[in-house]
């Protein structure tokens, strides 16, 4: 569909055969922004396309295979389910190709997983193993759903009505619960109440993002029910990934826009930013670390807030009524910096690919699961960037991206440290 | 569509299994598409295959051996480094093999003799960097930052920035190229030793072969490394700022500036740089066309269409803006002595410094040619020539007289006469003319137009980049030398006798206008070229 | 009909000659190439004859060697098969000045002397090598691409659209000078690319074998308002260069060369012998010798920001360069080497390099200007061995764009009337260039004797050059037995 009637729903591939069709191979998705290219080393930004050279694995190659496929010249085979699903959808092409274009790429790419679900070609084995996990025991891991709220500490209580509503998380319920523990210390030494969900159920981030669309939306639909019912204002959270998936994907899952969501999405370090520029928060602990911090995709280049649209294309491609696009201009990159920066102690060296350009871990959206070699890869070229700027550890606001750099410093025999921000703020607290 | 498969075993011999494929998915993403340079016309659909098999190799031994085993199999290939100049870059006839040079990204840099030795692999904004931080800078040509400096050095090469040094061409040193046939030349000062620090021949010198006024676009062998020039810079910073989109170079203001000048009249324009050129200040100068001041305001194509529906032949005809670029190479102190003279310059045909932002995103990191797109999803550069100032500007008008005639399909540019500046510290003069339609539309008038700007700049006398692969050969051999097109046809000959090397480039052209039926009313010469 | 009767109806009696003595001069020239007498010699006076002669040669399969001045220093334009002398010197009209692209377009025939004095009437130079004989041609050496004593322009090279005639006899106009109707036409000739391929490149240091270029488009520049020269003595060449790499970056340096003691006595001495004498024993080992320019805006501000940069930079990173406006001990260097510069060598006086014993075999290359001080060594004890003494040993350093690289020059002078001298420096050359060659000297002019050991050392690159020539000489008739042909 080239012109005509159009919008951003994903559920329909063909409204991105306008933007598959226009991708001029600039490779702007590929390389990091040019005025920011470092020189020879450190110069893309799509894990995907770094990693299997061949240009269908570059967004620039997946629009020609989208229009392929859904001009009936490609069938599905297991290299086109490979390079759909070999990528963390981690925003670097969407923002890299408008940096000076207006196309709509990482929805294109959501567009075809939700086809090739549709097809009932995908997802991949491993993705409907997790799936089941979610579906069934609420969590990826099929671990107990009773277990969900061990993390909890001793000592802290949530409140049963609180104006700030935290959302753990299946990471931080199951596998890192030093960053919910954490969290909760954080605002209980700010004096901030914070309730739980009655019921916490995964927030289907795997769902969505392997194009399992139907199951997802019934999981968000659930989920912004339970937290309206709640009464809070404030979803608050520390996985980067969920943080998208709640500011972003639901309301584009339901048609609405973010800010009609009924209550404000929040990643921790926002939250923290606030508190500490209001005086709620004093981080006076020494922490002697030479550190960087690594831009987690769901908190950076992915989190502008949804808006839905729907229009005409006409002349010339342009649409109307005018559509503001999502460019990653407003991703939190700022704030996290802010906090490190007021830990005494701390030496904040950035990375030579930071921001819009930082060079995605290698963990989300499904590709851990399918693809771990590759998700270790991604993870291993990060770390020599961490390396190269000589600091002692990395910092991510996600456990996604904390868990999968953990992996490769282990694999690698590195003497890195590798930490949430969470515990970094808590460990500059005096308790 | 398959390579035969003993040539296949034998080139996966040479880069391993990783490094080639056959499978049709693969090779779908090396499909021009109907977006990109000249993308969207009747060339590309008619012109264009996917390849039957891709393969990457890593050095100069594993290309020549790549085409050794394409002469031994009769398999067609096309060196592709960025694929960014559009169909004229990937494959045009079936089982063809696409060598993808993007692995070949070698690199050194000797900083004290200025210059880089790159391979294929490495793109401008990489080499600009590497460049700039010891105190140099290059000309990143208009295609681009993201594009391939080697492929770019064949091809194009030239912006705003070549005011001091001009062609592109000067700026090659020492070269390896392999020509169709295999065989390894090695240019310059490589044929005598391992440095590849000087370009010029032993005698005769065959960078000839490299390139005409305008690339081959491939058809006469692969270079997969080559030394460029770098030139002499001036030592402050040019910080990276801002967050996509509106990302910036800041300009250490005392060593690099830009300024705006708003000019009484085009020929006042030309007058100044005739002006700068003889004071021989300056290291950057150029008309800016109307449209690129909506297109660097604009996010989108709604926003630009807002702003250009507001402008009319009046405001086109009226807008002179002259946009000059000084560089304090030396000193401060020379860079206010040439704003001085600058400024006697301007004040002396009534021209007015205008507020200008002390940033650059447009030529020495970003080259934002990507932006060109914006507006209608589709562009091209239908001509572009080096000549002097007073070939620009009749040049220019010219054009835009022709333009009418085929607008619509062309987007309305209220008779621009495109944009013309200063090149070799005005030795030289430069005109390009920039066209956009819907690609979505009908396009076959587009096709036609380029045919047409060929005849036009004949019958006028005009030089022209649409030489060589660029226009039907045989349209414009005949006219121009006089039948370049036939030394240009024993050369490729001799070193391609089995046309392999980006077939059927140098006759695409003349291939395209039988074969098209929209074209073949264009063709009123002779030619052997069948269909 | 014999050749002879076609040559005469072609040119005219009064343009053919094959009299002894006439085409004994065409023989030899001022090189050790030993001597080869055409069968003719033609004085053509437009390109129709060019044509008409060079169809000729290849029906009758006969060499014509192209000259094109009145004086030849490498031998390239000594036939080496007989042949055809193609004398091109009474194509000599000065046919274009066109002011505002600065550009001249000249035939092949036009001397330095009368180009650069006609420019000078309006204000104009152009580039120009280190004292070019004033009846050479302009055309012909930049298309051999002798190298230019100006550091400070990134475009080099002054050849534009040219003319010329290959060896198959057919016309072709390169560049942008290719267009029908070319000079009545909106292009000017001022692109030297294409069309189509790189003809130009080609013919560049060709020495005539590649096709006959009859006119050329050269880029000119305007003398500057003021200059300022400067010297500096030098005893320690390698602090010399690295001072070179630094200030040569500026872009504020005009012309930029470094002459040792006995190449600037033989450009600068009164008389033979004994001021040249004088001179030798007195000048330093090395003298760095830089101009610096006020253009036509503001020439004393320029100039001013110009001084004060090389004050700096020698202030504080190279404070043994003593640069100033004479050289101490030779009061009214400046005044006299400024003209030198920016004109051919004077006529009435004996050419520089033949000054000082009556010939000179120079032998130059390219090479990256740190290693300069190095070969520099290397030829003294290569002399030695060959009993060349070293006091005779002219040195010549030309900087090239920035000091990215530099033309180094030998200058081995020689009595012609001496055998045992002659047979000295004939050996000494053809000693001392492999032994360069193999150290990384860059020949890209490779002249006489050094085309053989050149062109076998770069194997491939000759036998694409020989394929390539094929295309263009099928018959072989361009100047054979040349370079590698």
């Amino acid at each position: 569909m080239l012109k005509g009637k159009t919008s951003l729903d994903v559920t329909k591939v063909e409204n991105f055969i306008f933007d598959m069709s226009k991708c001029i191979k600039c490779k702007g998705c590929t390389w990091v922004d040019h005025i920011y290219m470092p020189g020879v080393r450190f110069s893309t930004r799509c894990p995907s396309a770094t990693r299997y050279l061949f240009d269908s694995y570059g967004a620039y190659g997946k629009m020609r295979i989208g229009v392929a496929l859904i001009e009936g010249r490609l069938d599905y085979t297991d290299e086109l389910l490979r390079i759909l699903y070999a990528c963390t959808l981690c925003g670097a092409c969407d923002v890299g190709c408008k940096r000076n274009l207006d196309l709509e790429i990482e929805l294109a790419l959501e567009a075809l997983r939700i086809k090739a679900v549709k097809d009932g070609k995908g997802p991949m084995p491993q993705h409907r193993k997790i799936a089941q996990n979610i579906l069934t025991k609420h969590n990826r891991f099929g671990s107990p759903h009773q277990d969900r709220t061990k993390w909890l500490p001793k000592g802290i209580k949530p409140s049963p009505k609180a104006e700030v509503l935290y959302f753990v998380g299946c990471s931080a319920s199951y596998t890192n619960p030093e960053i919910a523990q954490a969290t909760v210390k954080i605002l209980g030494a700010s004096g901030t109440p914070f309730m739980l969900m009655p019921d916490e159920w995964c927030c289907g981030n795997m769902l969505y993002s392997v194009g399992m669309i139907d199951e997802a939306r019934k999981l968000a639909q659930r989920n912004i029910d339970a937290v309206r019912q709640s009464g809070a204002k404030t979803l608050l959270l520390s996985c980067a990934e969920g943080y998208r998936m709640w500011k972003v994907d639901y309301p584009k899952l339901l048609n609405i826009a973010t800010a009609d969501l009924g209550f404000k999405v929040v990643h921790l370090t926002e939250y923290v930013d606030e508190l500490i520029k209001k005086g709620a928060l004093k981080l006076t602990k020494r922490v002697d670390l030479r550190l960087t911090y690594h831009d987690s995709c769901s908190l950076s280049r992915l989190s502008d807030p949804w808006v839905p649209w729907e229009g005409e294309r006409g002349i010339w491609g342009t649409v109307s009524p005018k559509l503001e696009r999502r460019r990653g201009a407003n991703g939190v990159y700022q704030p996290p910096r802010d906090i490190l920066k007021a830990i005494p102690g701390v030496e904040l060296v950035e990375m030579i690919r930071m921001r819009e350009n930082a060079f995605c871990c290698g963990a989300g959206r499904g590709t851990l699961e399918a693809f771990p070699d590759f998700a270790l890869w991604a993870a291993g070229q990060r770390l020599v960037e961490v390396k190269e700027v000589g600091a002692e550890a990395i910092v991510s606001a996600c456990p996604w991206c904390k868990d999968n750099l953990k992996r490769a410093v282990s694999q690698n025999g590195e003497n890195l440290k590798v930490l949430d921000i969470s515990e970094v703020i808590l460990a500059s607290i005096k308790v | 569509m398959a390579i035969i498969e003993e040539a296949y075993k034998v080139l996966e011999s040479i880069v391993g299994a990783e490094y080639i494929s056959a499978d049709p998915v693969i090779c779908e993403g090396y499909r021009p598409g109907p977006g990109g340079y000249e993308c969207g016309l009747g060339y590309e659909r008619v012109m264009t295959k996917v390849p039957a098999c891709v393969i990457m190799p890593r050095t100069t031994e594993e290309v020549q051996k790549i085409v050794k085993v394409c002469n031994r199999y009769k398999v067609p290939y096309v060196p592709y480094s960025t694929g960014w100049y559009g169909p004229r870059s990937h494959c045009h006839v079936a089982n063809e093999l696409l060598i993808d040079l993007k692995r070949m990204t070698d690199f050194e840099i000797d900083e004290k003799h200025l210059y880089a030795v790159v391979g294929s692999g490495i793109i401008y904004s990489q080499l600009q960097e590497e460049a700039m931080k010891r105190g140099m800078y290059i000309v990143v040509g208009g295609g681009g930052s993201q594009v391939s400096a080697i492929a770019n050095m064949l091809g194009d090469g030239w912006s705003p920035l070549s005011y001091r040094i001009g062609l592109p061409h000067r700026r090659i040193l020492g070269t390896e190229l392999i020509l169709p046939d295999g065989e390894l030349v090695q240019l310059g000062s490589l044929a005598l030793q391992d440095g590849p620090f000087w370009g010029e021949g032993l005698g005769p010198d065959l960078r000839g072969l490299l390139r005409g006024f305008t690339g081959h676009r491939g058809f006469l062998g692969i270079v997969t490394k080559m030394a460029i020039k770098l030139l002499p810079f001036q030592p402050e910073r040019l910080e990276p700022s801002g967050i996509s989109p509106h990302t910036t170079l800041q300009l250490p203001e005392k060593r690099v500036k830009w300024i705006n000048f708003s000019m009484p009249s085009k020929d006042s324009m030309k007058q100044a740089m005739y002006e700068m050129a003889k004071a021989e200040i300056g290291a950057g100068v150029t008309k800016v066309p109307l449209f690129w001041r909506a297109i660097a305001k604009a996010e989108c194509k709604e926003e630009f269409w807002e702003l250009w529906s507001k402008e009319n032949e009046e405001t086109i005809k009226n807008f002179h803006i002259l946009r000059v670029l000084l560089i304090g190479f030396a000193s401060e102190e020379q860079l206010e002595y040439e704003e001085r003279v600058l400024t006697d310059i301007i004040t002396e045909l009534g021209g007015e410094a205008r507020r200008t932002r002390p940033s650059d995103e447009s030529w020495f990191k970003n080259a934002d040619s990507a932006g060109m797109w914006l507006m209608c999803g589709s562009y091209v550069s239908v001509d572009y020539v080096i000549e002097t100032l007073t070939h620009a500007i009749p040049h220019g008008e010219n054009y835009a007289e022709l333009k009418k005639k085929f607008t619509p399909p062309l987007m309305p540019d209220y008779g621009d006469p495109g944009w013309f500046q200063s090149f070799e510290l005005g030795h030289q003069g430069y005109s390009e003319f920039l066209v956009y339609w819907d690609p979505d539309e009908n396009t076959d008038k587009v096709d036609q137009f380029y045919v047409e700007t060929s005849k036009e700049n004949i019958r006028k006398r005009f030089y022209t980049s649409l030489l060589g692969s660029h226009q039907p050969l045989y349209l414009t051999g005949p006219a121009y030398g006089p039948n370049y097109h036939k030394w240009l046809l024993a050369v490729k000959n001799e070193f391609d006798p089995n046309f392999l090397c980006h077939p059927p480039v140098p006759l695409n052209h003349d291939t395209f206008v039988e074969r098209a039926p929209w074209m073949k009313a264009m063709k009123d010469w002779e030619s052997p070229v069948k269909p | 009909m014999s050749i002879k009767q076609e040559l005469l109806k072609i040119v005219g009696p009064e343009h053919f000659s094959d009299a002894p003595k006439v085409l004994d001069t065409y023989s030899k020239d001022f090189s050790l190439a030993p001597p080869g007498v055409p069968n003719y010699v033609v004085k053509p006076k437009d390109v129709q004859e060019v044509q008409k002669v060079i169809k000729l040669a290849n029906e009758r399969l006969i060499p014509v060697v192209p000259v094109s001045s009145g004086v030849h220093f490498h031998g390239a334009t000594i036939p080496r098969q007989g042949g055809i002398a193609l004398d091109l010197g009474g194509m000599n009209q000065i046919l274009e000045v066109d002011d505002f692209n600065r550009r001249v377009r000249v035939e092949v025939g036009v001397t330095w002397e009368q180009l650069t004095s006609e420019l000078a009437k309006k204000g104009y130079r152009i580039m120009m090598p280190l004292l070019p004989h004033p009846l050479r041609s302009v055309v012909t050496d930049h298309l051999e691409r002798e190298v230019i004593t100006n550091t400070v322009y990134d475009y080099g090279e002054p050849l534009q659209g040219m003319e010329v005639v290959w060896p198959t006899g057919e016309i072709f106009r390169t560049g942008s000078a290719s267009v029908a109707g070319y000079p009545d036409s909106p292009s000017k000739g001022a692109n030297p690319s294409g069309p189509g391929l790189d003809f130009y490149r080609f013919l560049q240091g060709a020495q005539g074998t590649m096709g006959v270029v009859t006119w050329a488009n050269l880029k000119i520049e305007y003398l500057p308002k003021m200059d300022r020269v400067l010297f500096a003595p030098v005893g320690d060449l390698n602090y010399a260069i690295d001072f070179l790499y630094r200030v040569l970056r500026l872009r504020i340096i005009q012309e930029c060369l470094l002459l040792n003691n006995i190449d600037l006595a033989a450009i600068t001495a009164r008389d033979l012998p004994a001021d040249f004498e004088r001179l030798r024993a007195s000048l330093p080992p090395w003298t760095l010798i830089l101009v610096i320019s006020g253009m036509h805006r503001r020439p004393e501000e320029q100039l001013h920001y110009q001084e004060e940069t090389l004050r700096m930079v020698i202030k504080n990173e190279f404070p043994e360069i003593s640069l100033g406006a004479s050289l101490p001990g030779f009061p009214g260097l400046g005044k006299k080497l400024l003209p030198l510069l920016r004109q051919p060598w004077p006529k009435k006086e004996s050419y520089w390099k033949n000054r000082y014993k009556g010939a000179c075999q120079s032998l130059f290359f390219f090479t990256k200007p740190v290693l300069a001080p190095r070969f520099i060594e290397r030829v003294k004890e290569v002399a030695a061995k060959f009993d060349y003494p070293q006091a005779d040993i002219g040195g010549y350093l030309q900087p090239i764009e920035h000091n990215r690289a530099c033309h180094l020059e030998f200058n081995f002078f020689y009595d012609p009337a001496n055998s045992s001298e002659v047979e000295r420096v004939r050996r000494l050359y053809r000693g001392i260039a492999p032994v360069l060659l193999e150290e990384g000297a860059f020949f890209t002019r490779p002249y006489g004797e050094l085309a053989k050991l050149v062109y076998d050392r770069a194997g491939g690159y000759t036998a694409i050059l020989r394929r390539v020539k094929k295309l263009f000489d099928p018959n072989n008739i361009m100047n054979p037995g040349n370079l590698c042909f």
